[in-house]
């Protein structure tokens, strides 16, 4: 039936067209209704369990709600009070950053680097990606975490190894300076899911580029230079701003290896630690939700800046390619 | 529809898979339908139905179930439905409870816990069930029974009374010429005989220097009990703190030299310690570890009878301790049953029975009845921590101070942290402690 209309000749005149095409449009409307009845379980999963507990949590950052007694409207003052009367909120804020700058651009660096090699594997290929792409499946696990904490814990491999080799660090956990890059590194781990979506973008380059660069005498470095990062920019963008935005709401691993505190001295309490901290512990769940409320925010914020910085080294091949 | 032919073998009509369907479902139903209204008949007998919710290890659960049994054996028609987990979640579990208001009949809390939810109205007052004597107070020490109140009114019963001390290993007090530490020790004494633990050069396993002692100076506990020792306490009302930016930092100064000197371990491996395992002594990196009495056998256990218990050092005899609520118990302010949730309470609290099924896994009992009698079956580590008790009963405490304020589970974790930063050299003992009470005074103020 519809394809009547699809066969219909592109110079047959308009008055000809316009009576199935507003037929179109009311059978279409008349069977929409379906499509939402079969909708409505995730419908009213959003509405029920992601926006109105959004509106509430909006609504309770302007109160000092402490889970016991009746919220009462106090404006902005945790925001201000966040802003400009605790040190630790500000600490937590530079931690994360810390850890975005770092973890991002190695994690995507090492994912990138883990595709190129692969790309060029024979055989091997398919067992390599299911083995790489493994932590990402696991690593969000609570028990990873916790291997992750024996291995880097005082008496642990890591500083047995660092001793055999003359190097007498001790537990990165327990380190101040180092408990961070336990965490970095746990993440870095995890590239396997930036490292599929870069092998899939690799494979979508076209053959004909690199030989024709290499016949105009271009090495692998001019290569991956000149082809293969600008080819590549559009999945690299899709990637950092996925990573970038997780990044940013990192939990599971640090709370699991500082035992829920973000120590050692505040040096892994992320802003989601925090933020959990001042909701569950002490039970100020006002001022958790305007934090929460700030992170998106910024999320949102870094992500335009991404967006924006995007037109000018982002290539895509559709637009002057043609 | 027609009659199907007779003979040979058929698939089954559409309308025999869904009558069969049906009865199916129907039986299902009135399965589900019937476990319901047997489960709401048990309850709707004329019976009552109570909850009743605590935290702790397996060996406290499985006591805790028994004595309620044995409550529902002496009571025909009151049901009781029991929940238990961990610390952690508990809290968290049962603060969401109370936000939403279903707070079980009968609930054990945190001596922390006792402001927020009696000055929340999440717990009942326990005036009447006292005044009439559903429950009975008469067998519990009079200062002690005040930890359970908020604002002059009793709003929970202590479930168990404990003390601090050192955990410590005699076989190197020994080798370092140290005597057993008697009650009127000083904190000079304690830091001296810490500095010449370290001077014995002694190893642990991993080939590291042994201290004298784990650092407790980020745990609010030794805290308060140098506070006290000083005449001083904690908290002057539930709104105020009862030291000043000068008490800590001598507190923490005095700590942070020690450390510095080796006499008292690391800070790395103090953050790491979050179990008799981990803790220095556990870890053979100290001779000794401030602890509660209640988890003190486990020591001795992981280490051997070599491990003794040990009172907290004074300021010239002065001690600090103090008889704390292990734990308390209260009854939900919104019960459809008080009298009932009541009866439960004071059966957990004075029934002989119920003591000698509970034992000491509370601690020592509050009811001192109960506790002379369940301690002459003890043994080993427990009868020490009893012992203890008793000898520190009579070398003489100062009455235990009222319930803290609602923000102290904050500032508790605070101090903590606020230490860890002195201990890892990021903050001088005077800016950490300015830091702590500026975070205590918005706890407070909030």
């Amino acid at each position: 039936m519809s394809t009547v209309s699809t066969r219909a000749p592109a110079r047959a005149p308009r008055t000809t067209q316009s009576r199935p095409e507003a037929g179109r449009r009311r059978r279409r409307r008349e069977q929409q209704w379906p499509a939402y009845v079969f909708l409505s379980p995730w419908m009213i999963g959003a509405v029920v369990l992601t926006l109105a507990p959004m509106a509430v949590s909006l609504y309770l950052s302007f109160t000092d709600y402490n889970l016991f007694d009746p919220p009462h409207w106090i404006g902005l003052r945790n925001y201000t009070e966040m802003l400009t009367d605790d040190p630790r909120y500000w600490r937590s804020v530079g931690t994360t950053m810390l850890y975005v700058v770092i973890a991002v651009p190695l994690k995507l660096g090492v994912a990138l680097g883990a595709a190129m090699l692969l790309k060029n594997l024979g055989r091997g290929r398919a067992f390599y990606r299911s083995a790489f792409y493994a932590p990402s499946l696991l690593g969000a696990s609570m028990s990873i975490a916790l291997v992750w904490k024996a291995l880097f814990n005082d008496g642990g491999s890591v500083s047995g190894l660092l001793g055999a080799v003359g190097i007498h660090a001790g537990g990165w956990v327990g380190n101040p300076h180092l408990a961070v890059y336990v965490v970095v590194l746990l993440t870095v781990w995890q590239f396997g899911a930036p490292m599929v979506i870069f092998l899939a973008g690799l494979q979508q380059i076209s053959p004909d580029l690199y030989e024709a660069a290499s016949l105009d005498g271009a090495g692998r470095w001019r290569q991956f230079v000149s082809v293969t990062v600008p080819m590549l920019s559009p999945v690299v963008f899709f990637n950092l701003v996925l990573e970038t935005i997780q990044s940013f709401q990192v939990f599971t691993p640090a709370f699991v290896i500082t035992g829920g505190k973000g120590g050692p001295a505040d040096s892994t309490n992320f802003y989601t630690l925090y933020l959990y901290e001042r909701g569950f512990t002490a039970s100020h769940m006002g001022y958790a939700s305007a934090m929460a409320w700030l992170l998106l925010i910024a999320i949102a914020l870094v992500t335009l800046i991404l967006f924006r910085t995007s037109r000018s080294w982002v290539f895509y091949a559709g637009e002057d390619g043609r | 529809m027609p009659e199907p032919r007779s003979g040979g073998h058929r698939p089954p009509s559409r309308r025999a898979v869904l009558a069969s369907a049906a009865v199916g479902l129907g039986a299902a139903l009135t399965t589900t339908l019937t476990s319901c209204s047997t489960a709401s008949g048990e309850a709707g007998g004329g019976g009552v139905s109570l909850t009743f919710s605590w935290w702790g290890n397996d060996d406290r659960a499985a006591r805790t179930e028994k004595a309620v049994r044995l409550f529902e054996k002496e009571h025909p028609g009151i049901t009781v439905r029991t929940s238990n987990a961990d610390f952690g979640s508990y809290l968290q579990k049962l603060a969401t409870q109370a936000a939403g208001g279903g707070i079980p009949d009968v609930v054990q809390l945190d001596y922390r816990q006792i402001s927020q939810y009696a000055g929340s109205g999440a717990i009942m007052e326990l005036t009447r069930p006292v005044a009439d004597r559903t429950i009975r107070t008469s067998e519990i020490d009079e200062d002690f029974l005040r930890t359970g109140t908020y604002g002059g009114k009793l709003y929970a019963v202590p479930m168990g009374r404990g003390i601090t001390g050192y955990a410590y290993d005699t076989r190197i007090y020994e080798k370092a010429g140290i005597p057993a530490p008697k009650p009127s020790w000083t904190w000079q004494e304690w830091a001296e005989d810490n500095r010449r633990i370290a001077a014995l050069g002694l190893r642990s396993p991993d080939g590291r220097h042994v201290t004298g002692a784990n650092d407790g100076a980020g745990n609010e506990d030794v805290f308060e009990d140098w506070l006290r020792s000083h005449g001083k306490q904690l908290y002057a009302s539930q709104t105020r703190l009862g030291f000043t930016e000068d008490d800590l930092t001598d507190f923490w100064t005095f700590f942070d030299r020690l450390r510095r000197q080796g006499a008292v371990a690391a800070a790395r491996d103090t953050s790491q310690a979050i179990s008799t395992e981990t803790s220095p002594i556990g870890r053979g990196l100290s001779a000794a570890d401030y602890t509660w009495d209640a988890p003190f056998p486990a020591y001795t256990t992981l280490l051997g009878d070599s491990v003794r218990f040990a009172p907290v050092p004074t300021i010239d005899g002065k001690a600090g301790q103090y008889f704390k609520p292990s734990m308390l118990v209260g009854v939900g302010a919104h019960t459809a049953h008080p009298k009932e949730a009541a009866q439960l309470v004071d059966f957990l609290i004075n029934d002989r029975r119920a003591g000698d099924i509970l034992g000491f896994t509370r601690s020592t009992p509050p009811n001192r009845a109960i506790a002379t009698r369940v301690a002459k079956t003890l043994k080993g580590a427990e009868r020490e921590i009893y012992d203890y008790a008793v000898m520190m009963e009579k070398y003489g405490l100062s009455a235990p101070p009222t319930a803290p304020p609602r923000g102290d589970v904050a500032i508790d974790t605070a101090f903590g942290r606020e230490y860890e930063r002195v201990g890892y050299q990021l903050a001088t003992p005077r800016e950490a402690a300015r830091e702590l009470i500026n975070a205590a005074n918005r706890e407070l103020r909030s």
